[in-house]
């Protein structure tokens, strides 16, 4: 568990946009896993099973929650060169404009842009054929560039 | 779809750097004579600038989702057994009452 909880968090957290709705998910996605261990068959990676529960939770809890949180909770932002070239508050803009996306779509923009997944594990943790995977990713970027520049 | 919004709906993989040889030599030629392209490249450009910062940004669980998670396995582990020896212990109407107050 302690090495996938930050990445479980992580995704949680930039799903449903709440540090607390965050801490909730992530929870619940753990005992979930718990109680699934012997269904893990290994044909995807434990890491992208475990972030299809988180996923799912996060889906599932924001669905059923209030409306989305006027502001993202800051985080600490990065210290290369890059990440101090853009304001703080343009990050919480992107963040804005993500909660604002489809549910499908914000999952599969935070799983591939901002986790870094490939496009199979995208499919794999959204339990969708890649091409579906892929054409949630363009829409939400699309959809990004839209609300923002 | 024409070709110019067959390149715009390209050009996002093209920053992301997801495109096969051929497919990156088709935009980057469309590019060349296209000043529309080229402003949507720099919108996309700077979207994927800003979803890398937000990509950097340090996101830690809390130090206490470790312990909260075993607590709640172990006690739904303790309730599933306790439900388990009153419903065999009151049969049908104890698998009721268990059902009723919504403890498993």
């Amino acid at each position: 568990m302690r090495r996938h909880q930050t990445a479980v968090y992580r995704v949680c957290y930039r799903v449903l946009g709440d540090r607390e709705d965050a801490r909730d998910a992530a929870q619940e996605a753990f005992i979930r896993a718990y109680g699934k261990i012997d269904t893990f068959q290994g044909r995807s990676a434990f890491r992208t099973w475990m972030l299809r529960l988180a996923v799912n939770v996060s889906l599932n809890e924001r669905s059923r929650r209030r409306p989305l949180p006027p502001e993202l909770l800051e985080a600490d932002s990065g210290s290369g060169p890059e990440e101090a070239a853009v304001a703080a508050d343009e990050v919480a803009r992107l963040h804005r404009a993500l909660r604002s996306l489809k549910p499908n779509h914000r999952a599969a923009v935070v799983l591939r842009d901002l986790e870094g997944l490939t496009y199979e594990e995208v499919a794999e943790a959204l339990e969708v054929p890649p091409g579906t995977a892929k054409g949630w990713v363009s829409r939400g970027r699309r959809r990004l560039r839209e609300l923002l520049l | 779809m024409n070709g110019v919004d067959d390149i715009r709906d390209l050009i996002p993989a093209y920053v992301a750097g997801e495109l096969s040889g051929e497919e990156r030599r088709r935009v980057e030629a469309a590019l060349e004579g296209s000043p529309r392209l080229r402003e949507e490249l720099r919108r996309y450009e700077r979207l994927f600038v800003l979803l890398a910062a937000a990509a950097a940004e340090e996101v830690e669980a809390p130090r206490d989702l470790e312990s909260r998670v075993a607590m709640q396995v172990a006690l739904r582990t303790y309730v599933r057994a306790a439900a388990d020896i009153a419903g065999d212990l009151l049969g049908a109407y104890g698998r009721a009452i268990v059902y009723y107050l919504r403890l498993v």
